[in-house]
């Protein structure tokens, strides 16, 4: 019984550690590039609203 | 017995030596400088509240998983998880598996986070007033945030025990000095730059931790030797230390409970989790977050549980060790978790060369900050916008309400170094979280279930499911003394079976109360 488990937990070990691996080497590469487009993004979003608020002033 | 910061300095660790020296130092002083820089940096990127709470809504998949799992794989995650490897050998790896499966089965389903996504909530407690009204939203808001905040009352107390097992300090006002050093870095950065430094010093810190897991883990492996992990394992715990169903530190009770509080609670439901899938692009992000997430949710349970199974193994064969972290005569671990939360970091200082424990010391005091940085955004975020802007109308201005959200974060964090620093709390650290936790997520499930899934639900049955939840409070040991209840109950019920029946409450009373108290139908169209 104990041997059945002990193998099981092992192998739930094993596999945890090469998946995570795998992720976090992923997620660590595709992040970096996730970053710089969200402060792109970021920086899109504020400038259109500057547009937008400049149009809405000349409008009045 | 109740444990404060004061019982850090416990007599017991002075035994333990530690490799930590004054260059591990310098690896964490440069490394914590350097995320708060560029937490402080992010501050011109903050605009408007959208920016502040969710990023301006443009995370994708990548930075998604970052940073969900660099707010969730917290030092207090990761001592509280030891502790359970440590007192329950290979069986605690099962909170790992349903930590894994739940949100596997969340992001290939989209349930709760999809709809929650679509609604183009920031908060939870928003959602409740969309689909239920004003009144339903500002009460579900202010249980969450005492829940939140009293959650968070133990997080100072793990990382000072953590600080002080590791480095070797013993003196009760250097660890209280730097534990109030870094909740002040955490405050300057969160304050300042909201979301976004949350998400770039999120980033950095995974992939510190990251290694320092993966490395330490495969380290300690190495060095004891599986055979003899395993061995010793039997020795100590018998079947119990392997078969979760067994008799001993868990049970069929404690498996399920395992399922909705570290599954389903802990991804689908808990809002500083919850805030990541409503800041992600759009839904496809949100189903990706959770589906890979899963792997890290279950990482973060089975990674530190491995490592306390190593300090037990450790300190079976070590001749201080095992005076102080096994029972006399053969017997098991201690009973007192004061003691078994230490073994981790105490079996980190004596293993790990100098320069590798800095590093390891870098990721866990930066995982303590990412958790802290989160949890405080987010908590915030609900006090102003669910409590604060719907009492007064909604009519406070961004300004007013981003001022209000950095006062927050600012008495919050006054409150914790108070809670944490003098105050006692009464019973030990998962049963705290776990208690504190279940106050508010118990009728969060309810309302979120019934809200998404039936469109009779009521906004009676959503205040009655919100109220039942709270009735998880009697989990806490002081009231259940306040009140007597295992003189009512005949027995002593454990957290694991209030959270269960409280769950159910919650459940119950939301389909009485919305059958018996039905929406009008022009509110129902509304919703």
């Amino acid at each position: 019984m104990i041997d059945g488990w002990a193998t099981f937990w092992t192998w739930v070990l094993i596999g945890t550690a090469i998946v995570f691996t795998c992720l976090a080497i992923a997620v660590a590469i595709g992040g970096f590039f996730d970053i710089r487009a969200l402060l792109k993004t970021i920086d899109r979003q504020h400038k259109e609203a500057e547009t937008e608020q400049d149009g809405q002033n000349n409008g009045v | 017995m109740p444990l404060t910061l004061q019982d850090v300095n416990l007599d017991d660790t002075l035994q333990l030596s530690t490799n930590f020296t004054n260059w591990d130092w310098v690896i964490v002083v440069v490394y914590l400088s350097g995320s708060v820089a560029i937490g402080l940096f992010a501050n011109r990127y903050i605009r408007n509240m959208t920016d502040y709470i969710v990023a301006g809504r443009s995370l994708r998949s990548f930075i998604s998983i970052a940073t969900m799992l660099g707010s969730e794989v917290g030092l207090v995650t990761v001592m509280y998880t030891a502790q359970k490897g440590f007192t329950g050998g290979f069986s605690a790896f099962h909170i790992g598996l349903c930590a894994g499966i739940v949100p596997l089965i969340v992001g290939l389903t989209g349930f709760i986070v999809v709809p929650l996504r679509e609604a183009k909530v920031k908060t939870i407690p928003e959602y409740y007033g969309l689909r239920f009204g004003k009144g339903v939203r500002v009460l579900g808001g202010f249980i969450l945030t005492v829940a939140g905040i009293l959650n968070m009352g133990v997080f100072l107390k793990a990382g000072a025990i953590f600080v002080t097992a590791l480095t070797g300090l013993h003196d009760p006002m250097v660890v209280n000095i730097v534990m109030t050093v870094l909740i002040v870095l955490v405050l300057i950065y969160t304050i300042l730059g909201g979301m976004v430094s949350v998400v770039i010093t999120d980033y950095i810190q995974f992939i510190v931790l990251s290694v320092a897991l993966m490395l330490t883990a495969f380290f300690a492996a190495y060095e004891l030797g599986w055979t003899h992990i395993i061995d010793t394992v039997e020795k100590v715990h018998g079947e119990s230390g392997f078969n979760p169903f067994a008799e001993g530190e868990y049970g069929l009770s404690y498996v399920l409970w395992s399922f909705f509080v570290f599954g389903l609670v802990s991804s689908a439901v808990w809002p500083t989790a919850v805030i990541r899938a409503c800041a992600a692009e759009n839904v496809q992000v949100v189903r990706r977050l959770y589906t890979f997430s899963s792997i890290g949710f279950m990482t973060r349970f089975i990674l530190p549980q491995f490592l306390g199974i190593c300090a037990l193994v450790y300190f079976w064969q070590h001749d201080v060790g095992r005076e102080l972290f096994f029972a006399a005569e053969g017997g098991g671990v201690v009973a007192d978790p004061n003691i078994t939360l230490k073994a981790m970091p105490s079996f980190l200082a004596q293993i790990l060369p100098a320069g590798a424990i800095g590093i390891v010391c870098a990721g866990m005091l930066a995982a303590f900050m990412s958790t802290h940085d989160s949890y405080l955004l987010c908590w915030a975020s609900v006090f102003v916008e669910d409590v604060v802007n719907p009492i007064m109308g909604g009519e406070l201005s961004t300004q007013a309400r981003l001022t209000m959200a950095r006062v927050f974060i600012l008495l919050s964090a006054v409150f914790l170094l108070v809670w944490s620093l003098w105050y006692p709390l009464g019973q030990d650290m998962l049963d705290y979280l776990a208690v504190t936790g279940a106050v508010y997520a118990s009728g969060a499930f309810a309302l979120l279930l019934f809200g998404l899934y039936w469109k009779r639900a009521s906004s009676v049955g959503a205040y009655l499911g919100l109220i039942a939840g709270t009735f998880a409070v009697l989990g806490l040991k002081p009231v259940q003394q306040l009140v007597n209840l295992s003189d009512m109950l005949g027995t002593q019920p454990t957290a694991a079976h209030i959270g269960l029946v409280t769950v159910g409450l919650s459940l119950v009373l939301m389909v009485l109360g919305s059958l018996l108290f039905p929406d009008s139908s022009g509110a129902r169209r509304k919703s």
